[in-house]
């Protein structure tokens, strides 16, 4: 079984899961600890480890309802990792996921749209 | 001397004053403020949107604070090392149709010209540009860390305000200023 890392949403941290058998990261909740960087390192090694394998494909849900500032960074980062990753043979996904009364999500999703060349940008929005 | 609580608690009441801090901003402080401000938006019944931006603007100065104060207390961990943990104030009140969001910390003399232009050059941009100008950071951010400009949490605390951030600087310490930032999010969001 591929690694799988799990972590339970803090007041400031959000929910992360990570699946590597699936290809699978979630985030879900609300991201403004301090020491973000700290936070996702985890994470970012795994996603730069992963990236450098014969993957077939990748999918982050990302169902964040607040992030601060340094969290977009850090997430624009990711993601770019992953679209200079992804082609047609490793399909890469990232589903925006957020409501409709959302506006900075949605607006921030929107400018990380624009920023992607091969993955998949789907904006979720209900 | 025996600090005057009630003449304390008047003068919040009379400044429309819902939420006060001031002490070392523990990320435990930053949770615990953002639950109280979290509850107080959902009984103001706000649209999200101004809520969010409220909240945001919170966030923010809040991390402002932890960066760039230059007054820290100072603890010993229980390993013997030492910790330091920024001090400052947040201010969080409501007018009839307005809530404003300040915030205030020391820093060192050499750094009021920056934020100032900092500030100043926000206050020139509309929406879209700040929207602009705050992915470009972020992206020249990622690439350079040490890249100067406004920090991308200033540009969001622009974005958010519904009016121009107003701040001022007051003479502290020797060599030192007290910055506070003045920031206004309408009730019906921008």
């Amino acid at each position: 079984m591929g690694l799988v890392i799990e972590k339970q949403r803090t007041g400031s941290t959000p929910y992360v899961y990570v699946d590597e058998e699936k290809g699978y990261i979630k985030m879900e909740g609300e991201s403004f600890h301090e020491n973000v960087i700290a936070f996702f390192a985890d994470v970012n090694d795994w996603l730069d480890s992963f990236l450098e394998t014969d993957f077939t494909e990748l999918t982050f849900d990302c169902a964040m309802e607040y992030f601060n500032s340094s969290t977009a960074k850090l997430l624009l980062n990711m993601i770019l990792s992953m679209d200079s990753c992804a082609s047609e043979e490793k399909k890469v996904t990232v589903n925006w996921i957020t409501t409709e009364d959302n506006d900075i999500i949605i607006e921030c999703g929107e400018d990380f749209q624009e920023e992607v060349e091969n993955l998949k940008f789907n904006m979720v929005i209900s | 001397m025996i600090f005057d609580s009630l003449a304390y608690y008047n003068m919040i009441r009379e400044h429309n004053i819902n939420i006060i801090y001031s002490g070392p901003i523990w990320a435990d402080a930053i949770e615990g403020i953002a639950g109280t401000i979290k509850k107080r938006l959902e009984f103001d019944e706000l649209p999200l949107n101004a809520a969010q931006s409220v909240y945001s603007v919170f966030i923010e100065q809040m991390n402002n604070i932890l960066m760039y104060s230059e007054e820290k207390e100072k603890y010993s961990m229980n390993d013997g090392k030492m910790m330091e943990v920024s001090k400052g104030i947040f201010v969080l009140g409501a007018n009839e149709k307005s809530y404003f969001i300040q915030s205030g910390n020391v820093i060192k003399n050499d750094r009021v010209e920056f934020i100032k232009e900092q500030i100043d050059y926000l206050n020139t941009l509309d929406k879209p540009e700040l929207r602009q100008y705050y992915k470009a950071r972020m992206k020249s951010e990622n690439t350079n860390p040490e890249s100067k400009g406004a920090g991308i949490g200033l540009i969001e605390i622009a974005r958010r305000a519904t009016s121009k951030v107003e701040y001022s600087f007051a003479p502290y310490d020797e060599g030192l200023t007290f910055f506070s930032l003045f920031v206004i999010v309408e009730q019906g969001g921008k």
